[in-house]
């Protein structure tokens, strides 16, 4: 049982949307799965249904880019760090049923609340991957001019929208994702490996 | 003379002023709240007229949406023309795309206030269709730079960075500051496509 009510009640909504949807769980749905009370509901999230859901939404978020976090912060470099973090990251979006079948039967709820929640992982983003980049700094395979937070929020933006529009990558070829990373994503900010590709 | 003949009105033209007035109506007051009585008032022709040639809301939103997708497309081909350098032709595209965006008074009443409308047609599945719009459309903006199987990509790749900054308050590089999109692309973007250059 958890201990924090908060993370009962968010942990609970987003049960529910599982079972029943976005637009049909209800606050009494939540208290229900979560032991939480309705006051005490209100009491923690006072803007209702829609703080709630809007909240859950960036709860499920931050496990998400926590799990993706989890598997790629050992990488030994940079560009490989972001091979695996989009092969895994374009696996895990279609496996996520519930992504999934909100997706399909509710976008117009879950999109809007998507794209405000985006603002804060592009933060989380762009922090984790700052240490990464001050390595390759270090290693000297940082091109000349590269302004490393610059660098880091462009990164973490493509990253972004390469996750939920693969476009015409294809996620599941090595090749083409290693093309993707070494040469279109980060042309501009690793010098050439010596060698040629 | 007892009446005047009615002005001969092509199909075309019916069309033309119905994407005029779908927008205006969107700028003024949305989609979900625009009607075919209000867009034919807009346009100044009978609702009956607008079915004829166009049909109900449904095929006026798809018309507008095409309509308006190649008037941009061509804005931005053209401000790629006015360049004979990558780096200048990929600047031109993003600035004139987030100048475009910016004073779109019927797409920036539908991000603030019915963006589920839009959301679903530049995220995820939607998002992979236009990118595939877009690349079609833009990879003619490159293709002097590039061997045509790179134009696409880069077509698509400036895409992504345009939606990327465009619509994100808080976006570090601003669209519409020429100098900062410039910075992006000869930081980023050229490099990524011509690897041989090192700053134009």
């Amino acid at each position: 049982m958890i201990d924090d009510p908060r993370e009962r009640v968010l942990a609970g909504t987003y049960a529910c949307v599982a079972r029943f949807g976005m637009g049909k769980t209800t606050i009494d749905d939540v208290a229900k799965e979560s032991g939480v009370s309705r006051a005490s509901i209100y009491r923690l999230f006072p803007g209702g249904k829609d703080q709630l859901l809007r909240e859950t939404v960036g709860w499920e978020m931050n496990h998400f880019f926590a799990r993706l976090a989890e598997h790629v912060y050992d990488a030994p470099d940079f560009a490989t760090l972001l091979e695996r973090g989009l092969v895994f990251a374009h696996d895990s979006l279609r496996d996520h049923e519930v992504l999934q079948k909100v997706l399909v039967t509710e976008p117009e709820r879950l999109l809007p609340l998507l794209t405000v929640e985006q603002h804060r992982v592009l933060r989380f983003i762009t922090a984790f991957l700052l240490p990464y980049l001050e390595r390759e700094q270090e290693a000297g395979r940082l091109r000349g001019g590269v302004e490393l937070e610059v660098a880091a929020d462009y990164v973490a933006r493509m990253i972004l929208s390469l996750i939920g529009s693969p476009g015409r990558w294809d996620m599941d070829d090595a090749d083409d994702v290693r093309c993707l990373v070494r040469e279109e994503l980060l042309g501009g900010i690793l010098v050439p490996v010596s060698g040629g590709l | 003379m007892p009446s005047v003949a009615a002005p001969l009105t092509s199909q075309t033209d019916i069309r033309s002023r119905a994407v005029e007035a779908t927008l205006a109506c969107v700028a003024r007051h949305g989609l979900s709240k625009t009607t075919i009585d209000d867009v034919a008032r807009e346009a100044g022709c009978a609702r009956a007229t607008l079915y004829r040639h166009v049909g109900g809301k449904r095929q006026l939103v798809l018309l507008t949406v095409a309509a308006e997708g190649e008037r941009v497309a061509g804005e931005l081909r053209a401000a790629a023309a006015a360049h004979d350098t990558f780096a200048g032709a990929a600047a031109a595209v993003m600035g004139a795309a987030g100048r475009e965006l910016g004073s779109h008074r019927a797409i920036q009443f539908l991000l603030g206030f019915e963006p589920e409308l839009v959301l679903p047609h530049v995220t995820f599945e939607g998002g992979d269709r236009f990118l595939a719009h877009a690349r079609a459309a833009l990879a003619p903006c490159f293709d002097r730079f590039l061997p045509p199987d790179e134009a696409v990509r880069a077509a698509e790749w400036v895409t992504r960075v345009t939606l990327a900054y465009a619509y994100k308050p808080d976006a570090p590089v601003d669209l519409t500051d020429e100098a900062a999109v410039r910075r992006l692309a000869h930081q980023f973007i050229v490099p990524a496509f011509l690897p041989s250059t090192n700053s134009n």
